[in-house]
């Protein structure tokens, strides 16, 4: 048929790499960026992600950003400029969220400078805008209130604007019901799949203290282990509990750089690549993974600790008031948890104890004795 | 189902005795003792006072081998309490005579149509006992008791039994090949458990007509049948039995089987379409007629109550169809697709052979009372109570938020060095600094906020400022070096991982460098020290002080395996120096010909002692965990003796 009408009805199909959507959660949390200042100043690191904002958004002409700000008493989005909700003035959102996302038709006048391409501009410019005005609303009460920052919030905005994006790239159940339906019927017109939306998040952390967080950042985890959406961590300063879980589960990049004014280069070699890159690339996260988790009860991080078997809640101690677990008050006796003390000294009488024997047994040590707590 | 008035310990009650005679038993009228019932099966003794004594009871004496041993005296309260007696003695005898002569273990559940409070704890009690002989093949116990069950596993197992057998050879003498074994068979009750299950599964039956095939041998088509898929045949199509019945005397067996083969009705059975061209037979086309209503007449399908027969309420569904079956099955389809119909009724009679694995195979066929309470939608319906557990989860920022502030964690002991104004302040001056360039037509200048400038050399750079720059070549490098390094150490994990999954020994050696021999050697050994160190956690942590020389053995043969890994090292360098000769000979020799300087290099030769202790690494830290957490037990409950005695 080809031949007849000199048509080329091939289906057409795409090469290129899918669209990449880069969520960037960047920590603000003005404690720590105020601690790292004689090292790496706020504002150098901000230009060093916007160079790298530039070079992902250039490196595909689909790929999309996000900046999604970790503050010490919020989380808010830094690009897209988040809108109020408000009738919108124009209609028929395209998702074409990378080009436009920025309301500068709201009278901002964004700067046009001839040797600066005009997509990098206005990221960069609603990056700032926003920011400053995060900066603005601190105040010295939210920074006294708290020592560390709403991570588990920011990974949720960031999940949800994945997701949202997703949806927008992806053809629906229903449309691709109807599309194959259509394929079906007139298998020879060529039918243009839509591309689905490769998504990564790169958190840019500073603060430490996390654990507190511990249950909304594992959820986000889980979520995002779930939706197949690697996170990177990029670890600038504090300790790493669990943010290193959040890359290892998700398949995504840790990185805690011994130097951190090399940031441009850390972020250019170790996350640029997207998911689809990544696929044929040795990621370079090494070493071991701090698999600890934070128990419920003193937000201790625990070796060895003590699960409540209707809740999963984690406990580091066995004595708990009233053998009731403390979040959902079943009853919860860790008496048989406890592991026999070993007893090495053969016929004696006297019975010997010894203290300290349940703490950790590195290596393949499986302690028969312990089984599940029992109601008796 | 016979009950009478009498008392026990004193206490008014009833006595009954079950319908079906299972069980006698007594309930309290005050409710002051628990209600009693005996297993008329288990009572070993009957006794019952004269009819001339003026108290009218019976004894029943329960040997000790039954579940519930003892004697227990019943007195008859009632008037007429000489006629009771006589009764319920009566029907004990009966009923225990019964149980006597049927040799049927006593376990046989009951029928379920009885009622009143005695049945039901006859009931209950055989069911609880039924059930109890149904798991009993997975019990833990009764698996690792099996010696055959494992002889067996081992059998079909090899690498278990190289495993076992390796192990065993190993173990220390204290330990006793029953000791050992139950150890190894307690971390594998799961494969016993499968073997179990595995063993009990038999093949069913299969579609005997599509099996038998014709061959072709020296030219002439043969037919082989063997006698069990005769039975097999005669067993699904009755049919070709009745055809065999009247027609053999008559005919020669094999003449019958041929003609049978060839016939109408054999393409019948099949489900094969019949032709006009093939052979009429007259002996066997009369059969062609035969009433496939009364096969099917005692159809299983009979006993799936309506509700829940999906298939049924599908061809039901008056919307679409009206009553009409489903189109393989109606009669104006039989000649279309003769292939479909043949091939479900074979299933049905296949399946109907099969014993139901989830019901008693000679429990009355149909609902009963229980089976269909327990399939009505009770949870759907209006009235029904909410039996889920509720799980009351506490507000978590409790525990979290509580007590958390500025000075209550590690970091943020750094941050009190600056007063929270103070922070805002620093942030404040340095973003000024980048957003007082935005106000400017240009926007952000990148490149100057970056720092990096390619002209500046490292050496500059630490001359001009101590302080290191953002951006500046060194920390860029030095970022370069840590990303490298790190995708180097991942890269070798990768490897690592890749192959333990699939790469064959001989390759895996060949990377390390390796003998085979040696390698297979090593794994071994890992796989008993593995072993061991099961035993010695499962032993330290008993607690039995019974068990400490156990212990102690343990632990030298724990030693025992660091000396086999460092055997397994030995002969690993032995080799490596044998190679490590060759090649600098061979170095040597290059350079004498050629004149040209080759440096020699012992790294080239990898492999070696460095190679096995380096696999064996993991392993060497669990066993010197363990010897360190023994011999820090074992001195302190020295030093704790030693007071003793000093006191």
């Amino acid at each position: 048929m080809n031949t007849i009408d000199g048509s080329d009805r091939h289906v057409q199909t795409d090469s290129a790499p899918p669209p990449s959507l880069l969520a960037i959660v960047l920590d603000t949390n003005p404690h720590a960026w105020a601690h790292l200042s004689s090292s790496l100043s706020l504002s150098a690191a901000l230009a060093n992600i916007l160079v790298f904002i530039n070079a992902h958004l250039a490196s595909g002409n689909a790929n999309e950003v996000a900046v999604i700000a970790s503050h010490s008493h919020k989380a808010t989005f830094l690009y897209p400029t988040p809108t109020a909700p408000q009738p919108k003035a124009r209609n028929g959102a395209n998702g074409d969220v990378a080009m436009n996302g920025t309301d500068d038709s709201k009278g901002h006048h964004i700067a046009e400078n001839p040797n600066k391409y005009r997509a990098f501009a206005l990221v960069e410019s609603a990056i700032l805008k926003n920011f400053a005005k995060l900066l603005d609303e601190t105040n010295e009460s939210h920074l006294a209130a708290t020592p560390t920052t709403l991570i588990g919030g920011a990974i949720s905005l960031a999940l949800t604007y994945i997701s949202k994006s997703t949806m927008l790239h992806a053809p629906t159940a229903a449309s691709a019901e109807s599309m194959s339906l259509a394929a079906l019927a007139d298998s020879e017109n060529a039918h243009v799949d839509r591309i689905p939306l490769t998504s990564r998040i790169l958190i840019v952390s500073v603060s430490g203290d996390l654990a507190n967080q511990y249950i909304p950042v594992m959820n986000s985890i889980f979520a995002a282990q779930r939706k197949k959406i690697p996170i990177d961590i990029l670890k600038l300063a504090g300790d790493t509990v669990l943010l290193q879980q959040a890359s290892d589960a998700t398949g995504g990049v840790y990185m805690k750089p011994d130097r951190p004014e090399g940031l441009l280069q850390y972020l250019m070699m170790a996350f640029l690549p997207d998911a689809t890159a990544r696929a044929s690339l040795v990621i370079p996260s090494a070493g071991g993974v701090d698999f600890r988790a934070a128990c419920f009860c003193h937000r201790k991080v625990v070796d060895v600790g003590f699960v409540c078997s209707v809740c999963l809640s984690i406990f580091c101690s066995s004595n708990l008031p009233d053998n009731l677990c403390l979040t959902c008050g079943s009853y919860l006796s860790l008496r048989s948890a406890l592991i026999n003390p070993p007893a090495l000294i053969p016929r004696k009488k006297k019975k010997k104890r010894k203290v300290g024997t349940d703490s950790a047994t590195p290596g393949a040590s499986t302690p028969a004795g312990s089984s599940t707590p029992m109601h008796p | 189902m016979s009950t009478a008035a009498a008392s026990y310990r004193k206490q008014d009650g009833t006595v009954s005795v079950s319908a079906d005679g299972k069980a006698v038993s007594w309930t309290s009228s005050s409710g002051a003792i628990p209600p009693l019932s005996i297993i008329i099966a288990d009572i070993g003794n009957l006794q019952q006072t004269p009819a001339t004594a003026a108290k009218a009871s019976i004894k029943i004496v329960v040997p000790d081998s039954a579940p519930q041993p003892g004697s227990y005296t019943l007195q008859f309260t009632s008037s007429a309490a000489r006629d009771d007696q006589q009764t319920i003695t009566g029907l004990l005898r009966k009923w225990i005579e019964a149980s006597k002569t049927q040799a049927a273990p006593t376990a046989a559940p009951t029928g379920t149509n009885g009622d009143g409070a005695s049945a039901a704890i006859a009931l209950a009690q055989t069911v609880a006992v039924a059930a109890k002989g149904s798991d009993d093949s997975y019990d833990d116990a009764k698996l690792l008791s099996d010696l055959e069950l494992q002889m067996s596993l081992l059998n079909t197992n090899p690498s278990l039994r190289q495993r076992f057998d390796r192990a065993l050879a190993e173990k220390p003498d204290t330990v006793s090949l029953g000791q050992f074994s139950n150890q190894f068979w307690t971390t594998r009750v799961h494969m016993l458990r499968s073997h179990v299950t595995e063993k009990t599964q038999a093949t069913g039956t299969y579609n005997v007509l599509s099996v038998i095939k014709s061959k072709t041998v020296n030219g002439a088509l043969t037919l082989s049948l063997t006698k069990e898929q005769i039975e097999l045949l005669f067993r699904q199509h009755p049919i070709v039995q009745k055809a065999y019945n009247e027609n053999v005397p008559q005919l020669n067996e094999t003449d019958f089987w041929e003609r049978f083969f060839h016939s109408r009705l054999m393409k019948k059975l099949k489900g094969e379409r019949i032709r006009e061209q093939d052979v009429l037979d007259p002996k066997l086309d009369k059969y062609l007629q035969y009433d496939e209503a009364i096969e099917n007449s005692d159809q299983f399908i009979d006993s799936l109550p309506l509700f829940i027969n999906i298939e049924g309420n599908e061809q039901n569904h008056s919307q679409k169809q009206g009553n009409r079956p489903d189109f393989t099955m109606t009669p104006s389809n039989y000649d279309k697709a003769p292939i479909l119909r043949v091939l479900n009724r074979m299933s049905e009679k296949m399946l109907k052979d099969v014993p139901y694995s989830d019901g008693d195979r000679h429990a009355p066929v149909g609902v009963d009372e229980q089976t269909y309470k327990e399939l009505q939608l009770r949870d759907l319906q209006r009235a029904d109570d909410d039996n889920r557990v509720v799980l009351r989860v506490q507000d978590q920022s409790r525990f979290f938020s509580a007590g958390q502030s500025v000075q209550s964690s590690t970091s943020a002991a750094t941050y009190t060095k600056r007063t929270p104004s103070q922070a805002l302040a620093i942030l404040h001056r340095d973003f000024e600094a980048i957003s007082a360039n935005q106000s400017k037509a240009a926007g952000v200048d990148l490149q100057t906020t970056l720092g990096i400038n390619d002209d500046s050399s490292s050496d500059e750079e630490n001359a001009t400022s101590k302080i290191r720059k953002v951006g500046g070549k060194s920390s860029r490098s030095a970022a370069t070096v840590q990303i490298v390094s790190a995708i180097k150490k991942r890269h070798l994990h990768d490897d690592d991982y890749s192959s333990s999954k699939a790469m064959p020994t001989s390759e895996q050696a060949k990377k390390l460098a390796i003998s085979e021999a040696a390698l297979d050697n090593l794994t071994i050994t890992h796989n008993t020290t593995i072993e061991f160190l099961h035993y010695f956690w499962a032993v330290f942590h008993s607690g039995d002080s019974d068990r400490a020389n156990e212990v102690a053995k343990l632990i030298e043969t724990l030693d025992k395996s660091l000396d086999r890994i460092k055997a397994v090292a030995d002969v690993a360098e032995a080799d490596r120096s044998i190679q490590l000769d060759r090649y600098r000979k061979e170095v040597e020799s290059y350079n004498q010909r050629s004149g040209k300087k080759r440096k020699f290099d012992p790294q080239n030769i990898k492999g070696g002692a460095r190679a096995v202790n380096q696999v064996v690494e993991p392993l060497l830290r669990a066993i010197n965990a363990a010897r360190n957490q023994y011999a820090e037990a074992l001195q302190e409950q020295m030093s704790q003796v030693s007071v003793g005695k000093g006191l």
